[in-house]
């Protein structure tokens, strides 16, 4: 690997001025598309992604229905504009590959059996691209789908970790991502304590992988409870605790 | 009164532990509740719920609904309730039992595009629900101002025992046909009226989880406090302050579930 620079300085702090157990500023607003069932928009770092929900809904064509249970389908699509050089609409191979890592990330959270002939359809559209925005973009669309109303058995949320400059780190971004050794996104159901994605690139020893594994359900914890603080705003205010009463 | 214990929840949480009963939108996992909805949880001697606060339309059976007749073939017409099913009338409910596709112009009764207030009468997900125009009070709605809103808003619009929606027909001089599915029908005389009436009704529709709406309600349509149409709740005074704790919220939707349990759709006549 070609390293031009140090991605952690002499004080622990890496690129973007983060300590390695540090994730990025995280803001989900809930409900943003009046045309969609449930929507929700999340900045992650520089990260700018904004999922509609449609559903459950009459699937099209009629084949693909499933008898026993509910279609989920699962578009990732970045805007021409997300990026620095411009990006060509069509959908690319990674697109593509986002896609079904997404809906294989969320298939489990869903109660899709409640559902049976019909479809719910994700739509996650990339506005701003910055490292991790498959993490981004599968936090928003758990946001948007318990928005929607649809069953679950939990929310799933997602972070990555990584190995950058032989130290393993939360939450990589765009840098790290590309100049670092290794990139690890996760998604992690908090109360289930399940683990729903998990792909890695880079080289990992055993140890690092374990501990890289740990350090990235931590992320996915501290995510999950900005998801929460999000949808219970939408729905409660400022109630944000439970509220228990006789 | 039995204890009930309540609390706002989002899809994953642990409602309640031990040996209760899951009654809907909830999933027992080992020894505890699990709430599969956002909404408000209700922990009580019958079992454990969540009355949801978002969501489209599922038919249930005896769900009294209003439809958009989508198109026909020999034997039944597709209606569009509102949901991801759609739902089949058959042509013998119309015609009667000696109906004959060869004799009996469907068109004729029921044309494309017709609204229809209808009753399910069959549905179990494996198939299209069937609905039946051969009740009271069913059948074509001839006019009106149709509007959509969110199915799980129903019960709110509705009110305990049709507070809100008496309060809102008495003061706009309008009837308002309200489906389960979340489509409602507003007619009158008075176009007037009838626009108050609708703007009344997405008020409830966007408002429907916060304290205090009867009240703003009434404020919209310039409704003294002491209407005859309220007397079944204890209605804050004019004055109160808008923020004050969600206790009523929770009263609110405890209504809403006396409605859901009792009134399936509110006619006024």
């Amino acid at each position: 690997m070609t390293q031009t620079r140090s991605l952690i300085d002499e004080n622990g702090k890496r690129t973007d001025g983060r300590t390695g157990d540090q994730l990025r500023e995280i803001k989900i607003t809930v409900g943003v598309i009046k045309n969609a069932d449930g929507s929700a928009f999340i900045e992650f770092g520089m990260n700018k992604i904004v999922v509609g929900v449609y559903g459950p809904r009459e699937v099209h064509p009629k084949h693909m229905a499933l008898p026993d249970r509910c279609v989920l389908r699962c578009r990732y699509h970045m805007t021409p504009f997300s990026t620095d050089t411009r990006k060509n609409p069509a959908p690319s191979r990674r697109e593509v590959e986002i896609s079904k890592v997404m809906r294989e990330a969320l298939e489990p959270s869903l109660m899709l059996e409640d559902y049976p002939r019909a479809a719910i359809d994700v739509y996650v559209e990339v506005l701003q691209a910055d490292g991790g925005s498959r993490c981004a973009g599968i936090t928003a669309a758990s946001v948007a789908l318990a928005d929607a109303g649809i069953n679950m058995r939990d929310i799933v949320s997602a972070c990555a970790a990584g190995k950058v400059d032989d130290r393993i780190v939360l939450d990589i971004n765009d840098t790290e991502d590309k100049e670092g050794d290794a990139d690890m996104p996760v998604a992690y159901m908090s109360h289930l304590e399940q683990v729903t994605l998990l792909q890695l690139d880079g080289v990992l020893n055993e140890d690092q992988f374990d501990q890289c594994l740990d350090e990235a359900v931590k992320g996915c914890k501290m995510v999950y409870e900005v998801q929460r603080k999000a949808l219970m705003q939408k729905y409660f205010g400022n109630e944000t605790e439970l509220k228990e009463e006789q | 009164m039995q204890e009930i214990r309540r609390k706002y929840v989002v899809p994953g949480d642990r409602i309640i532990e031990g040996n209760f009963r899951p009654l809907f939108n909830v999933i027992k996992a080992g020894n505890s509740i699990i709430s599969t909805r956002i909404g408000i949880a209700e922990a009580g001697r019958e079992g454990v719920k969540v009355i949801p606060l978002s969501g489209v339309y599922i038919p249930r059976v005896n769900d009294i609904v209003i439809g958009k007749i989508m198109h026909h073939s020999s034997l039944s017409w597709e209606v569009d309730i509102n949901s991801c099913f759609s739902a089949h009338l058959p042509a013998q409910d119309v015609f009667g039992r000696d109906f004959s596709p060869a004799r009996d112009d469907m068109g004729r009764e029921l044309a494309i595009g017709d609204l229809i207030t209808t009753r399910i009468i069959a549905f179990d997900r494996t198939r299209d629900p069937m609905v039946t125009i051969q009740d009271k009070d069913l059948g074509k709605v001839p006019s009106g101002e149709f509007i959509k809103i969110s199915a799980t808003r129903v019960p709110r619009l509705i009110g305990k025992r049709g507070s809100m929606i008496q309060t809102i027909e008495q003061a706009t001089h309008t009837r308002v046909l309200i489906g389960q599915n979340g489509i409602v029908v507003v007619t009158g005389r008075n176009s007037e009226g009838i626009k108050l009436a609708v703007r009344a009704i997405r008020m409830v529709e966007e408002e429907a989880h916060t304290p205090n709406l009867t009240q703003r309600v009434k404020t919209l349509l310039n409704v003294s406090d002491s209407a005859p149409a309220d007397t079944s709740q204890s209605a804050p005074s004019q004055n109160a302050p808008q923020n004050e704790d969600l206790q009523p919220t929770i009263q609110e939707v405890e209504e809403d579930l006396e409605v859901e349990k009792g009134e399936k759709v509110h006619d006024s006549n």
